[in-house]
């Protein structure tokens, strides 16, 4: 099936925006030499736990204090990634079964409820207002967008054109601001995984007589 | 100031372009700017200032990466929210960076992302040391450091004396008169370095540490140069100076010809000699360098140590300086030697990797300008030590103890703050005071 203008864009975007993370993450900084001090643990241990456990609620205070935050962070992240997926199946021109579709709409209305409250928590924190800059905002509602147009897409076929032009501004809008997290995210835990494993710090050593610690 | 802005800038932005490496460049990309962190980091707890939120403080360094390095910086500044390098700019990252973050490292543990705020900091400090501001105490203590060989400038003959002095003492006091500090041994096994302040103002430790080695048999040394294990470069993150100071001790322990470097209770010595040296001088050191706590934990599993706990019977509980834990990996060796020494020993809440750093970390003791903050960002570590209804805590770092004893005097903790040595030392039963 050829592809539609807005398929068409939307891949275009999406290319671009891949192109656009690669050289990001190659002229990231000055790379860091192999280490000369001895290990004390594992950097490779440090690593898994940072990519796998580090991500359980009660491993972090960040996550244990703030369990609502937690969950609706884990909620939005889940329904991106599900539109994304969404997006991304809509280049091959296929509709999904209808079942898949609601259980989809479901996912992305929770999550742009989840983004939703987590906006007004930036607006209504002062501490959190006080650490935002405009574009923490901008990039929340732009990933509202087109949370809501994959919604809209699984409601209603006629909205996938709309959503594939949000989608396709995400993509090209997602490696300039803070939406680059999306890649950092996994570079970040590893460089961290690597060097609090290394230190024996991470995972915890274990304590005799107590049950495994994060 | 008395140079031109502009020269300091460039010099802020040169560090930025040349000295930025990878993984910390990721940290500044990752961070969503979510607050999670807040209620990590003491400081926060302690003044609730919004300024002094991990990532806000990350921010001083984030905004000028935004600016010089990233797209939307240089086209949108205020909406991408980068700044330019202006003065206030560089003032405000030197004070976030020195005056209200101690390096601990707390916050890089519960980052809701997974990203290091602590690391981004010590980039601030280096980017603020090369616009020449460090604040005055640490600046001072480098050079006096570079010009004397030590943070205090003792000369090499007043080290002799009052270690000769010392170990004169500790056979009266013991009634041993084989125990030694001996100096400059050639052949020793171990080779201790100090922290100067043992030698001014807390030589206890000094001989608690010779007692301690005598009554495990070691074949150790002091010397009577190059014996500063404290790394104020490292503080200043002004890595020539920091290679220069930990590079004279790798020297002397290379020319002693020992097999392991045991640095005495402190936390930022440790790190610095056990991880930081190696990156510094590019090679491998050719010997073991270890914490006198791991040092102390291994006598006692090897048999070398007979303690009796009942002769330390007041509560005790434990501080976990943040390099020698979070930092250093030394996690379970201090908590070993003090159920072994103590007859009470109780832990704080939190503890080990969540303990809360003391206040006066990452130089800050040095900083005479922020003392008042200092002191102030102790609170959260007052409360820990009050609900612990401790009588003693145990501290393995000097810095550390002498923030411990300000916030002691201006909380009105009523407790005394030992070194895990002297602990050891009280409960001796062999080659002890007895
Ligand atoms: S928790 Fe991590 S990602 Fe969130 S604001 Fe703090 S440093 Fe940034
Ligand atoms: S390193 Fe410590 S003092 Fe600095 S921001 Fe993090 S928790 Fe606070």
């Amino acid at each position: 099936m050829p592809l539609t203008p807005s398929a068409l864009v939307l891949a275009a975007a999406l290319a671009v925006s891949a192109a656009a993370f690669v050289t990001l993450r190659r002229r990231l900084g000055r790379p860091l030499p192999a280490p000369f001090a001895e290990p004390r643990g594992s950097a490779a241990a440090g690593e898994r736990w940072a990519l796998t456990a580090a991500f359980l609620p009660w491993n972090k205070e960040s996550s244990r204090h703030h369990a609502a935050s937690y969950a609706a962070g884990l909620l939005l992240h889940t329904a991106i990634a599900a539109m994304v997926a969404r997006l991304l199946w809509s280049l091959t021109g296929r509709p999904l079964p209808r079942p898949l579709e609601l259980a989809l709409a479901a996912l992305l209305a929770t999550g742009l409820a989840c983004g939703l409250a987590l906006f007004a928590k930036r607006l209504a924190n002062p501490a959190l207002r006080a650490l935002s800059v405009p574009e923490d905002y901008a990039a929340n509602l732009l990933v509202g967008a087109a949370l809501a147009g994959g919604l809209a897409a699984c409601l209603d076929p006629r909205a996938l054109p709309a959503f594939q032009w949000i989608g396709a501004a995400l993509a090209l809008y997602a490696p300039l601001g803070k939406l680059r997290h999306m890649v950092f995210l996994v570079t970040s835990r590893r460089f961290w995984g690597r060097f609090f494993g290394r230190r024996g710090v991470k995972p915890a050593p274990p304590v005799a007589g107590e049950a495994p610690r994060g | 100031m008395a140079e031109r802005m502009d020269d300091a800038a460039r010099r802020a932005l040169a560090a930025l372009e040349d000295r930025l490496d990878e993984r910390t460049a990721a940290y500044l990309n990752a961070c969503v700017r979510c607050g999670l962190c807040a209620d990590s980091c003491h400081v926060f707890l302690a003044t609730g200032d919004p300024e002094t939120i991990p990532a806000k403080k990350a921010e001083r360094v984030a905004r000028l990466y935004r600016r010089y390095h990233t797209l939307l910086g240089r086209i949108a500044p205020r909406f991408a929210g980068a700044e330019d390098a202006s003065d206030e700019a560089l003032d405000a990252l030197a004070t976030a960076a020195f005056g209200r973050c101690t390096v601990c490292g707390r916050c890089a543990l519960h980052c809701s992302v997974g990203l290091d705020p602590a690391a981004i900091l010590r980039f601030a400090r280096l980017m603020a040391q090369a616009a020449g501001r460090v604040p005055k105490g640490i600046q001072a203590s480098i050079d006096l450091a570079r010009a004397t060989g030590n943070n205090m400038g003792i000369a090499r003959e007043d080290v002799i004396e009052t270690l000769s002095w010392l170990e004169e003492d500790l056979r009266d006091t013991t009634g041993d008169a084989s125990i030694q500090l001996p100096v400059d041994r050639p052949g020793a096994r171990v080779y201790y370095v100090l922290n100067p302040r043992e030698l001014k103002f807390f030589p206890l430790s000094i001989s608690a540490a010779g007692m301690i080695f005598h009554a495990a048999g070691e074949n150790w040394t002091l010397s009577s140069t190059d014996f500063d294990l404290t790394n104020y470069g490292m503080f200043a993150a002004d890595e020539a100076a920091a290679g220069e100071f930990s590079g004279r001790i790798v020297r002397r322990a290379e020319e002693l010809g020992v097999e392991e470097l045991v640095v005495a209770e402190c936390g930022h010595g440790y790190r610095a000699l056990r991880w930081e040296a190696p990156e510094w001088l590019g090679r491998r050191l050719p010997f073991r360098v270890t914490s006198f706590v791991e040092v102390m934990a291994r006598y006692l599993a090897e048999g070398r140590l007979a303690l009796d706990p009942s002769r330390n019977p007041a509560r005790v509980t434990l501080h976990d300086p943040c390099n020698l834990v979070r930092h250093g990996g030394v996690i379970e060796e201090q908590r070993r030697v003090l159920r072994a020494a103590v007859a009470d020993f109780v832990e704080m809440t939190p503890n080990r990797l969540d303990n809360y750093c003391c206040g006066g970390g990452g130089g800050l003791l040095a900083a005479s300008e922020h003392a008042a903050a200092r002191l102030e960002a102790g609170r959260p570590k007052a409360d820990q030590i009050r609900a612990t209804g401790a009588k003693v805590v145990a501290a393995p770092c000097h810095n550390c103890i002498d923030q411990l004893g300000e916030i002691n005097r201006h909380y009105k903790l009523g407790v005394e703050v030992k070194t895990i040595a002297e602990i050891v030392a009280d409960a001796l039963t062999t080659g002890g005071p007895g």
